[in-house]
């Protein structure tokens, strides 16, 4: 590919933004770097790509469905000649997690080969409030459970960590804020994630909005530290929801006959955000959660602007995936198996795959 | 799915003696926890209170006071794993049918705490089957379920 001079040093102030870490110098290296190799193969599309978070099944895995009956599902949604991305909880779905046996991995492997699929993302916790309610977990221990973590999604085949630290919430739980030492447990990790090719991905997901102060918190992290891609943010669609949907809260209060238990506080104030306030934040998203409530028969979602997320998501660059992450109120009856698919056959056509 | 298992109820016995009786639980969150962040179990049979004292929690072979529970950081309770709940009564429970409702709640660290969570399960009495603590999307809060003892 020919390049103007103009381009040539656009890309290599982006490879220079892209890997310089705390402490590095921020001299412009040339040649590619690992961060800049999205991880994928050649023949998957570029563009926006579909995935699955198999948390979609939850209700059906260990009861009526394994492991590989989830991937056997993924594969019937694969373009042939393509890749299906694919989701996993790591202490959900990773038998005998942290410590799967060998055994188990070259099964992986086997099934990730036979089922058409692509590993994409790893998501993860750092249960902050392990001991306790309202004090943090030390940072050392939050370091280390972040790094097995990270080696761990790296054996397994992944370049992407949903990494989820834990929130302070105020009074009125419209706000949630990293909690206190956040930023330092990801510092901690920074180097292990460059080292292993993962990206720790901070989901943004309702209520925080893609503006507001939160965000700043995590933008001028990700900026002063020169993060990106090592951490750097995944996009949960259900900021973009324009109603609430069928939710399970619903569910179980008309079982019982009487009002949602617990009505969220966000419910009169949605959509939180726009999908164009995507826009400047798509050199930081390396992920983002295809969060859905609602599929019609006509293969439409209901609850969520997808034909504009979608085309700010395609028009803007974003060469990563998009993850389904089903929560309708079916899910509890089998649900999850036909609104996925039905939700695919979605973005293929928004995707022009169809 | 079923969080109170039939498989496992049973009475215990000690030196010849009925001490009490066990129930078998699966998580019912969506992720396998460290079991540090229980915030304890309490149980419900035929009416009759099982407070977080009475109970303690065997998972993968080692017994735990749910005080002891609170600091099991680096026990990981694998979701498709039960733990035992080992309930106190001497004399043990009737043969037959019993309304059992184990009632769990946990730490979540991606929410903030709210004003007044607990950083235990409250001492509270639970209410009869059907009443929820906490929401089950959530993992915590009541399941109620008829299960038959043999012996």
């Amino acid at each position: 590919m020919k390049m103007t001079r103009k381009e040539f040093l656009q890309t290599a102030a982006a490879v220079a933004g892209a890997i310089a870490l705390p402490g590095t110098a921020a001299s412009a290296p040339l040649a590619p770097q690992r961060g800049m190799d999205e991880g994928f193969p050649a023949s998957e599309r570029k563009g926006p790509k579909r995935g699955v978070s198999i948390y979609s099944y939850e209700h059906e895995f260990n009861v009526s469905a394994t492991l590989e009956d989830c991937l056997i599902e993924l594969s019937d949604l694969a373009t042939p000649g393509t890749k299906i991305g694919l989701e996993v909880l790591a202490n959900a779905h990773i038998k005998n997690y942290p410590n799967p046996s060998t055994a188990w991995i070259d099964d992986w492997y086997k099934m990730l080969d036979r089922y058409d699929i692509i590993p994409v993302e790893y998501g993860h916790w750092v249960d902050t409030k392990l001991y306790s309610e309202t004090r943090t977990i030390d940072t050392k221990e939050g370091v280390e459970m972040l790094i097995a973590d990270i080696k761990l999604a790296s054996r397994l085949g992944f370049t992407r960590a949903r990494t989820k630290v834990g929130m302070q919430g105020g009074a009125s739980m419209m706000v949630q804020t990293p909690a206190d030492n956040f930023f330092e447990i990801i510092k901690g990790a920074l180097e292990t994630a460059q080292k292993h090719n993962v990206r720790m991905l901070t989901e943004i997901h309702i209520p925080t909005p893609l503006k507001g102060p939160t965000m700043d918190k995590y933008m001028d992290f990700i900026t002063k530290e020169n993060t990106n891609p090592w951490f750097a943010l995944n996009i949960d669609f259900s900021v973009f929801q324009t109603r609430m949907g069928p939710q399970l809260g619903d569910h179980q209060a008309s079982a019982a006959g009487g009002q949602a238990p617990h009505a969220p506080p966000w419910m009169g104030k949605l959509p939180l955000a726009v999908p164009e306030d995507m826009i400047p934040l798509i050199p930081y998203i390396h992920c983002c959660h295809a969060k859905f409530n609602d599929m019609t028969d006509d293969c439409d979602e209901t609850t969520i602007p997808y034909p504009e997320v979608i085309k700010v998501l395609a028009d803007h660059g974003y060469n990563g995936y998009m993850m389904s992450e089903y929560e309708g109120i079916d899910k509890l009856q089998g649900g999850a198996w036909p609104a996925v698919r039905k939700q695919h056959v979605m973005m293929k056509r928004l995707l022009g795959e169809a | 799915m079923e969080a109170v298992q039939q498989r496992g109820f049973r009475n215990v016995y000690k030196n010849g003696q009925c001490t009490g009786f066990q129930i078998a639980y699966r998580s019912t969150y969506y992720r396998g926890i460290s079991l540090s962040l229980s915030k304890g179990f309490r149980a419900l049979v035929d009416g009759e209170q099982f407070p977080r004292e009475a109970i303690t929690i065997t998972y993968e072979g080692e017994t735990y006071t749910q005080d002891e529970l609170t600091k099991a950081g680096h026990v990981h309770w694998q979701l498709d794993e039960p733990v035992i709940l080992n309930i106190a009564k001497p004399g043990g429970l009737k043969l037959g049918v019993h309304v059992v409702t184990v009632n769990w709640s946990h730490r979540i660290s991606y929410i903030g705490t709210r004003p007044g969570d607990p950083e235990q399960t409250p001492a509270a009495e639970l209410g009869g089957p059907g009443s929820t603590g906490s929401t089950l999307e959530f993992g915590g809060g009541n399941v109620t379920r008829k299960l038959v003892l043999v012996r």
